[in-house]
């Protein structure tokens, strides 16, 4: 335990030293927040940009504070996304391909200790900035619309977060499984877009998938409750992440002692 | 100038100064490391012009991890 500790611990230091404790969480407040802020200022926007005729009035309905929130969420699962897999698919494919990976495995490390270790750093650091930024957007929507209670908050977020975990998790995997870290997070991201697209459009057959969590959070907001299917989703979810790293333990110890 | 009245600078203000944070943390990490994807003048440039993306592109892409 207290290997797997100094290891995880080498991860938090090593992403102190890459600035990604704050590049990171900073990115994921800018995307939430400037989403509570253009639909607020979007009649002024829109004012001061286009040459519209004397008179005109521009009638946009406001949004709903729960709306906005959501859309601050839809930032995530699209940036948010592409950040999180190009930020960590080089974890341990690049420490593969430098040899820093050889030379820990050489001392009595497990596998498993060195892949958990570092996909349990990047998941906190992943948790860490979706908090900040999703606190960050609440709280602006909040200011400028109305206050979603907190209650809510904080399932969306959880539900959320559970999503981006399985993605973390599918990036890791590759980047284990592979060679090289730009293969990883390509297969990973198409991996991601195939998922939502195909269980967005075929939602009534695919309830359980973990994709649609995101948009369980979403509903949560908008609507007020949570459908029925979150439970199976989140389950499913979680089953998924213990299956593929278990596996990338697996295919990882086979490429190394292949190699 | 009746524009600007109608905007909290209290809400907006923060935002400002978590993006200047951004440009100056990437600054400093690009004058540590030894060698960027691509000429490091260019990327200081793009840091300083291009709003909020430029930092994050150089975190994602101008970084050589190794």
């Amino acid at each position: 335990m207290s290997q797997w500790m100094t290891l995880f611990q080498k991860e938090i230091l090593e992403m102190w030293r890459n600035f990604k404790w704050i590049w990171v969480p900073i990115t994921f407040i800018l995307l939430g927040v400037s989403e509570p802020l253009t639909s607020y200022y979007l009649p002024q926007i829109i004012k001061s940009f286009g040459g519209l005729p004397e008179g005109s009035i521009i009638d946009i309905p406001p949004p709903t504070a729960g709306a906005v929130l959501a859309s601050g969420l839809s930032q995530y699962s699209t940036l948010g996304v592409l950040i999180i897999v190009l930020g960590t698919m080089g974890v341990i494919a690049g420490e593969r391909k430098s040899g820093v990976a050889a030379m820990i495995l050489v001392k009595p490390v497990s596998y498993l200790s060195y892949i958990s270790s570092k996909w349990a750093g990047s998941l906190l650091l992943v948790w860490f900035s979706l908090f900040i930024g999703y606190l960050s957007t609440w709280y602006y929507t909040g200011q400028l619309f109305d206050w979603i209670p907190i209650g809510e908050f904080f399932q969306s977020f959880v539900l959320f977060g559970l999503w981006l975990t399985v993605v973390l998790t599918v990036t890791i995997f590759f980047s284990a499984a592979l060679l090289t870290p730009g293969m990883a997070g390509f297969i990973s991201l198409a991996i991601a877009l195939v998922l939502s697209i195909i269980s967005g459009a075929l939602s009534h057959l695919l309830e359980w998938s973990p994709s649609q969590l995101a948009g369980y959070a979403s509903a949560l907001l908008t609507v007020g409750e949570l459908p029925d299917d979150t439970l199976p989703a989140s389950l499913v979810a979680i089953l998924l992440i213990v299956i593929l790293l278990w596996l990338s333990v697996f295919l990882f110890k086979k490429k190394e002692l292949a190699s | 100038m009746e524009l600007l009245e109608g905007i909290s600078w209290g809400l907006i203000a923060p935002i400002f100064f978590i993006q200047l944070i951004l440009v100056i943390v990437s600054l400093v990490d690009l004058s540590r490391i030894e060698k960027t994807n691509g000429p490091k003048l260019l990327w200081v440039f793009i840091i300083v012009i291009v709003n909020i993306i430029g930092p994050i592109l150089y975190f994602v892409i101008g970084r050589r991890n190794n």
